[in-house]
């Protein structure tokens, strides 16, 4: 390979856009619980209280392209990690297979809610923190690995 | 990206073709992209301006902030791949070119600009709806320049 160093510049700028799709991602989602009629320590109270309804259209609505774009992002993400001579590959496997579980439970923690298995929102918050951290552990592996 | 740099070119015509083909069909995504927005936001600026901020005179409601931020949160998504792969292409096949690296910097930082602007114009004012149109329409045509350039390189090699 000629300059395989200039393909360090697409993987930063990954991790920028990343960033950029979890932030919107969390701004929708707390839009969806009443942002715009309240503060953030509001919503999430909301939330932790009294989330929202949803019937299960609405559920397979927001589940269904989330399942193909959290999927291809965190391969998309997670995969550079092959190239990383820094981070023991264990680790890298270990961090990957959480995070695809996460995002998992994060897309499936709202089924809870609609058949109100859980009449608290805090299963949604944590798997929502839950997956965010790691993937946020995931972008540090990374840049740290550039 | 793993994929595209294993491969020796000289010896893989099926990663060359493979390469083509991803790189024609993104040349008409980003056409079509360009078409679609204009659909949705509206071709020029007074319709633009109408579907942002309404229009009291035409009874036009601004687009809900949830719309426009769904819009966002798609849009960064569909760039972040599409640039992705254009750019991975294109250091595959220009990487000795000095003015590669610069264009692949534009590309991305223009890319990230455009929906973060859209945003921006929506909570301030017209201004931002101009620097909006112009680093969308930008970015569209420099991607589509570079994956036309990449299909000339992988067509007449």
């Amino acid at each position: 390979m000629k300059n395989l160093r200039l393909y360090h510049i697409p993987i930063a700028y990954m991790l920028v856009y990343v960033l950029a799709i979890l932030a919107t991602g969390i701004w929708l989602f707390l839009l969806s619980q009443g942002l715009a009629s309240s503060d953030i320590f509001g919503t999430v109270e909301q939330i932790v209280l009294a989330p929202k309804a949803k019937s299960f259209h609405s559920f397979i609505e927001v589940a269904t392209p989330h399942m193909f774009a959290m999927g291809t992002v965190i391969f998309l993400a997670t995969h550079f990690m092959l190239f990383s001579t820094k981070i023991s590959k264990k680790i890298s496997l270990f961090v990957s297979v959480l995070l695809f579980a996460l995002a998992f439970f994060n897309i499936s923690a709202y089924l809870f809610i609609s058949f109100a298995l859980v009449v608290s929102g805090w299963i949604k918050l944590l798997s929502l923190s839950l997956f965010v951290l790691v993937f946020l552990g995931i972008i540090a592996m990374l840049t740290f690995s550039l | 990206m793993k994929f595209l740099l294993r491969k020796d070119l000289d010896h893989s015509t099926l990663i060359a073709k493979l390469m083509l083909g991803v790189s024609v069909a993104l040349f008409f995504y980003l056409g079509l992209d360009l078409v679609l927005h204009g659909y949705v936001l509206g071709f020029d600026m007074g319709s633009i301006s109408s579907t942002l901020y309404g229009n009291a005179e035409e009874f036009i409601e601004p687009i809900l902030i949830d719309t426009l931020l769904l819009q966002v949160h798609i849009d960064l998504f569909m760039s972040l791949f599409s640039i992705m792969i254009i750019v991975s292409i294109y250091i595959r096949l220009f990487s000795e070119k000095k003015s590669s690296k610069s264009l692949v910097h534009i590309l991305f930082i223009l890319g990230l600009l455009a929906p973060e602007v859209l945003i921006l114009a929506y909570f301030t004012s017209v201004l931002f709806v101009y620097v909006w149109l112009a680093s969308f329409i930008l970015w569209h045509l420099l991607a589509m320049w570079m994956s036309l350039h990449s299909i000339k390189r992988l067509l007449f090699k």
